[in-house]
């Protein structure tokens, strides 16, 4: 049973970590995530990636909705900026994959930046409707700049190369999306450790209060846009490089539903909770996948059968963990680990 | 300490004795893969995607499979969405090693392309007939069952040079990849054909409000009206609409919207509405049509186009398989593929109703069907039509 941490200082108390059990968890968690591809085939290391790049376009828009509480239907659309743009610099001027990537990144987020601006003026739902703005002018850009974007038919993508070698397979992407992704839920982890990212916070919790304490709400909400929509598309690069092909299908309005659903069932303006969302809302339908598997060799057309009963189940279990756990998956993490703390008293 | 309850116990030994019960798969079987839409917008077509695949695929087996080794149909729901298709992919890649697959959209044929080439293994047809993947140099090892769109469109245009010289055609599609894919080249086929193309109209995908377009389309009086990109609606809307006005413009669809139950469903509106279709209808007793009656045989009620789509699918990939084999090749999407190309008037048991070969990646058959509200089914308005490639 562990009381209590104590904190002697303001840096102990800013840390990410608390305690030296926690760092320790943490490294055996980024062994087992080194370790993970070698133990699995194809399949689970496609969906390892998938999940890390949902991750980091989830964990974007947590800094904007969770951490700003400015909520954004615009998150597709900004992948599919990234997406583009990785997509045009690597097929016709071949630069390097991470120079892309960054590229990809900044562009989204000017795009960003732009659609954030009507925030100024309205909040909540209104911003919501938009930002779905963005998502419809977007895609009306993707189709019809045919010269750049090769209109409908969409941009074929080569592989990403690094040191020479071509990463065509997700075992070999993983290498990168996965670090990637963990470096940048470091950096939004990190990120309210610092000015700029209390600013966020404290814009989200009442902005006119926030605005008296002399932080610009200007500058503060578009920041919170471009830094989100960064996020997005260096995800939106990460997904160009993963499905070799960007079409303006491939980043439907439906996709930041996914994005806002993976924040509010993982919990809202917390790390984990855009980690915990992301993964469960990209593994559990696949999850309820295996069920089906388990059975059809007995029942044949259990697939057949089963697999209108499976979304079912899929949105059952989103609305259970909204009524159960308001908080989200976050809380019950949180639930968990204070158990173990507490063992064998009960909390 | 661990105590099982005795109830805990019988759980268990049901679980082993189910796991022990596990039907054995032959090392040897050649296994189909597929990334089927059995949820999601699209599941009306994998449903009977799914069904015509396994059907042939027993009727093979029955058979005795192909050389003694059995076709096993591996396959998972996709909801039609892109990466779930991926995973489905990769999960059956890895478990079941297959050497044919069946993918569901234009989308995954094209993301999975490159994946295609590298692994070697495999040919792949599916549900899309999308003209940009009827390219064996950018797409060597795939095919579709049937011809690409522009060959749909041109198989309609044909008809109507014939039927009317000269006559004025509109084109009506959604502002989707799906429908814009035949409208450029088409209207180039057309001028060759000598009709002249009046209006063109882009509706947004799922519209439902079409009455400006249906005025524009008034306009331009039209004697054909040409539909493609949507499954139903907003056609009905259209069709109802343009009557109510007095046009008198013959209106046509492709492939998607030619299902049988699906054009019946606008009932009376339905008259004299045309499409084409490459292959027979279920019901068609007409000529020689083994198939079709062994699969009146095995199921009794009507299956829909997309049934005959994914049977046929099956068909050519197992004529293909066998083929290699013959040749004493092994399975790979190179001799796959040259053994499918080898294919020269192929006998469908009547699926399509000439003898059709596959000297690319599509087969550019079709004929004319006209909705009959009377007998509320669709029935031969020309002959079957063969585009040379």
């Amino acid at each position: 049973m562990r009381i209590a941490s104590a904190k002697e200082s303001y840096a102990t108390d800013e840390a990410l970590f608390d305690s030296a059990v926690q760092r320790a968890w943490f490294a055996v968690l980024l062994l087992a995530l080194a370790l993970f591809p070698f133990t699995v085939n194809q399949y689970w290391a496609y969906l390892a990636c998938l999940a890390a790049i949902n991750v980091i376009s989830a964990t974007g828009l947590n800094i904007l909705t969770g951490y700003t509480g400015l909520v954004s239907l615009g998150q597709a659309a900004f992948m599919g900026v990234g997406a583009y743009t990785v997509a045009v610099l690597e097929a016709r001027l071949g630069t390097p994959f991470l120079l892309n990537l960054l590229l990809g990144g900044c562009m989204a987020a000017a795009v960003g930046m732009v659609f954030g601006i009507p925030s100024l003026r309205v909040k909540g739902l209104y911003l919501a409707i938009s930002t779905i703005a963005a998502s419809f002018i977007l895609h009306f850009v993707f189709a019809n700049w045919t010269s750049v974007t090769k209109g409908v038919s969409g941009i074929n993508v080569p592989p990403a190369r690094l040191f020479g070698i071509d990463l065509d397979t997700p075992f070999k992407l993983y290498w990168v999306i996965v670090p990637l992704a963990v470096l940048m839920l470091l950096g939004a982890a990190n990120l309210f450790r610092t000015r700029v990212g209390r600013a966020f916070i404290a814009v989200r919790d009442r902005d006119i209060s926030a605005e008296v304490l002399g932080i610009p709400l200007l500058r503060t909400k578009l920041t919170s846009f471009a830094l989100s929509s960064f996020y997005a598309g260096v995800a939106g690069g990460l997904w160009a490089y993963f499905f070799r092909v960007v079409t303006p299908e491939s980043f439907p309005l439906l996709m930041s539903i996914f994005f806002l659903a993976a924040i509010i069932v993982g919990g809202m303006g917390t790390i984990l909770g855009g980690i915990l969302g992301a993964v469960f809302m990209t593994l559990v339908p696949e999850l309820l996948k295996l069920g089906v598997g388990v059975v059809s060799p007995f029942w044949p057309e259990a697939a057949v059968v089963l697999s209108p009963v499976r979304t079912v189940v899929f949105g059952a279990l989103i609305v259970g963990f909204l009524v159960f756990e308001p908080q989200g998956l976050t809380e019950m993490w949180r639930r968990t680990r204070r158990f173990f703390h507490l063992w064998p008293f009960k909390t | 300490m661990l105590r099982l309850s005795r109830r805990g116990l019988g759980a268990l030994a049901l679980a082993a004795g189910m796991a022990a019960a596990v039907p054995a798969k032959a090392a040897d079987d050649i296994v189909l893969g597929g990334s089927i839409p059995m949820t999601g917008v699209f599941a009306f077509a994998g449903i009977g995607i799914q069904a015509g695949i396994s059907d042939y695929l027993k009727i093979v087996n029955d058979a005795g499979g192909v050389k003694g080794r059995k076709v096993r149909f591996a396959f998972e729901d996709t909801a039609y969405k892109v990466d779930a298709s991926v995973a489905v992919f990769n999960k059956i890649v890895a478990q079941d090693k297959p050497n044919l697959y069946y993918g569901d959209s234009t989308a995954f044929s094209k993301t999975i392309n490159p994946e295609l080439e590298r692994s070697g293994q495999m040919i792949m047809a599916g549900a899309s007939f999308a003209t940009e993947l009827n390219d064996p140099k950018k797409y060597p090892l795939q095919f579709m069952a049937g011809p690409d769109y522009t060959e749909m469109f041109g198989i309609l245009l044909r008809y109507i040079a014939k039927e009317k010289p000269g006559a004025k055609v509109a084109f009506v599609n959604s502002d989707t990849e799906f429908g814009r894919d035949p409208i450029a080249t088409s209207e180039k086929k057309a001028v060759e054909l000598g009709l002249k193309v009046v209006e063109k109209i882009v509706t947004p995908p799922g519209s439902v409000d079409v009455s400006t377009e249906v005025l524009k389309l008034r306009r331009s009086a039209p004697d054909y009206t040409i539909f493609h990109g949507y499954v139903m609606a907003p056609i009905p809307e259209f069709i109802a609409q343009a009557k109510q006005m007095g046009m008198t413009s013959k209106f046509m669809g492709t492939f998607w919207s030619m299902d049988n139950s699906m054009v019946q469903k606008m009932g009376e509106l339905a008259d004299g509405f045309m499409g084409v279709m490459p292959y027979r209808y279920y019901y068609d007793e007409d000529g020689n049509a083994p198939m079709l009656a062994k699969i009146r045989q095995m199921r009794p009620e009507y299956q829909s186009t997309p049934y005959m789509q994914g049977f046929l699918t099956a068909m050519l990939m197992v004529e293909a398989a066998k083929r290699t084999l013959d040749k004493g090749e092994p399975l790979t999407g190179k001799t796959l593929k040259a053994a499918l190309n080898s294919i020269k008037d192929f006998d469908t048991g009547g699926i399509i109703g000439v003898p059709i070969s596959v000297p690319g990646n599509s087969i550019p058959v079709g004929r004319i069907y006209k909705a009959d509200v009377q007998k509320k089914l669709m029935v031969p308005a020309s002959d079957w039509i063969k585009l040379e490639q």
